[in-house]
């Protein structure tokens, strides 16, 4: 792993703290087990290849720091972002994350399709941690960032508004959150060229207050914008840990 | 172990809105709602009724009154029955929420038995309805081991619990799970003293059908409504089993979970 001249050493009072990271996978989908099978050629049929799609991952993240991760796809960059999500377990060392997580990763993940606009904000805020109080606090807040378009839908079922409502939607709920810790899976603005400045400047205003970001994208202008630090992560391992502008550069050298 | 359980009790208004979220959709979606959950086992209990009252003429298979018998049986297992169900489920049909959030996952499980439980408890006035009717008739009076009622009820959901718990992640892990639990389900029915009492099979049977932990928790249901004295060996195996399969379900399913998280 080339350490750059410029990272940030680890401080106590880390508010990500990875060690050893490893996330391993059956390589074939099929990994399901059939208990017919299982009971009458006592055996598993399906095949037991695996790859390691993080192995030894190691670095902290400190209060207020703003990362970015970048690297070719394939490379487990969403897979470490689910992993201090908390919605994947390590099959080796650990995540220590102090702190709730604000996942900007399945923007629509917590919403039902049969159930209101109205509902799902209640219901998804609730899924998020917030409390009933907190949610009609910010109700009102939350669907005025999402746009006219979704104040009018709210009593209409969730899967008549289009992907785009449901997706600026669930960005307004998300950022909403007190969490200290954002995650933000490639989506980092969505919708029209009016709504993404809607979303930069919100992501500025939780940078401000010194919630700690964790980036992953593709996007070189998203990541000088934001991040600082960047973190370098090729076929499942850290090749580089350090400031976001010499891992762009590593990172434009390697592709080309 | 004890955190996870802790992070749960953390997140109990969670579990309260996903509850109250089930029985509205239950119950406010259709007029017929609140009837659909009394009319399944009222339906079961008059058919049962009238194939062994009437027809094999065997009222003595379970305690008199024999309708009342049935329904003391059947409301409970109706919740055992849908709870199983769901329960193993719980983790394939919610997918994308639990996926996209990190709420303990056992919360999902546990949703499901509370949900369930909750319409067990509202379709107990029809039960209270026709023990009225028996005992202004004279066929029934009550006695004060209806304060076991409750006891099997929290036993009832220690073991649903535990049930769930190890039956939802092997759902997610092995497809056909959810066949095997309904052929099982449906047989179980029968291995249960629901239509006959315990004392009514021949001595071999009942020996087996002490291991049943159902038998158990039926006796303290009927407790208060019949003289019959309890027995107290199905009993204990009931406490015995559902909580063994509390801890067993609790471990397995921690152990499972990283795996799931990824299948899912």
């Amino acid at each position: 792993m080339v350490r750059l001249p410029e990272e940030p050493s680890a401080r106590a009072g880390n508010v990500i703290d990875v060690h050893g990271l490893g996330i391993e996978f059956y390589r074939s989908r099929r990994r399901k087990l059939s208990l017919r099978e299982m009971v009458l050629r006592r055996e598993n049929t399906s095949s037991k290849e695996t790859f390691w799609a993080l192995k030894d991952i190691s670095f902290s993240v400190g209060p207020g720091e703003a990362v970015g991760l970048v690297g070719s796809n394939g490379g487990g960059k969403s897979t470490l972002l689910k992993a201090i999500a908390g919605v994947l377990l390590p099959d080796e060392g650990r995540v220590t994350v102090s702190g709730g997580v604000a996942p900007l990763i399945e923007l629509t993940g917590g919403f039902l399709g049969e159930l209101t606009a109205r509902e799902n904000v209640m219901l998804a805020a609730g899924l998020h941690g917030l409390s009933k109080e907190a949610i009609e606090e910010r109700f009102d807040s939350i669907v005025d960032f999402a746009g006219p378009q979704v104040r009018q839908g709210l009593d209409m079922p969730f899967r008549h508004f289009s992907s785009g409502m449901q997706v600026r939607l669930g960005f307004a709920l998300i950022t909403t959150l007190d969490e200290p810790i954002v995650l933000v899976d490639e989506v980092l603005a969505v919708g029209d060229k009016h709504f993404r400045e809607k979303c930069y400047e919100r992501m500025e205003s939780l940078l401000a207050e010194g919630r700690t970001l964790f980036l992953v994208s593709h996007s070189e202008p998203d990541l000088r914008r934001f991040c600082t630090r960047g973190l370098y992560l090729q076929g499942g391992t850290l090749a580089a840990d350090g400031s976001m502008d010499e891992i762009l550069d590593l990172y434009n050298g390697t592709t080309g | 172990m004890i955190e996870r359980y802790r992070g749960i009790w953390a997140r109990r208004a969670v579990l309260d809105t996903l509850v109250r979220r089930d029985l509205r959709v239950r119950y406010a979606r259709s007029a017929l709602g609140y009837l659909w959950t009394i009319i399944d086992p009222l339906a079961m209990a008059l058919i049962y009724f009238v194939v062994f009252a009437v027809i094999f003429q065997r009222p003595d298979a379970g305690h008199k009154p024999y309708f009342l018998f049935l329904l003391i049986g059947l409301l409970p297992w109706q919740w055992f029955n849908a709870s199983i169900n769901e329960s193993a489920r719980a983790l394939v049909s919610e997918a994308r929420l639990v996926r996209s959030t990190n709420l303990p996952r056992e919360l999902w499980v546990i949703r499901v038995v509370i949900a369930k439980g909750v319409e067990f408890l509202l379709s107990l006035p029809v039960l209270v309805a026709f023990a009225v009717v028996y005992i202004v008739l004279g066929d029934t009076t009550l006695n004060w081991r209806l304060i076991l009622f409750p006891v099997g009820l929290v036993l009832q959901f220690v073991l649903l619990t535990g049930i769930g718990l190890l039956l939802a992640p092997a759902t997610v892990l092995a497809d056909d799970t959810i066949r095997v639990v309904r052929i099982v389900l449906r047989m179980l029915f029968y291995g249960t003293p629901i239509i006959y009492s315990l004392n009514v099979a021949p001595e071999w049977l009942q020996r087996l059908l002490w291991f049943n932990p159902l038998s158990g928790i039926l006796e303290l249901y009927r407790a208060g409504f019949f003289p019959t004295p309890l027995e107290l060996a199905p009993l204990v195996t009931s406490v015995l089993i559902s909580v063994g399969l509390l801890a067993w379900g609790a471990v397995a399913f921690a152990r499972m979970e990283r795996a799931v998280l990824k299948e899912i």
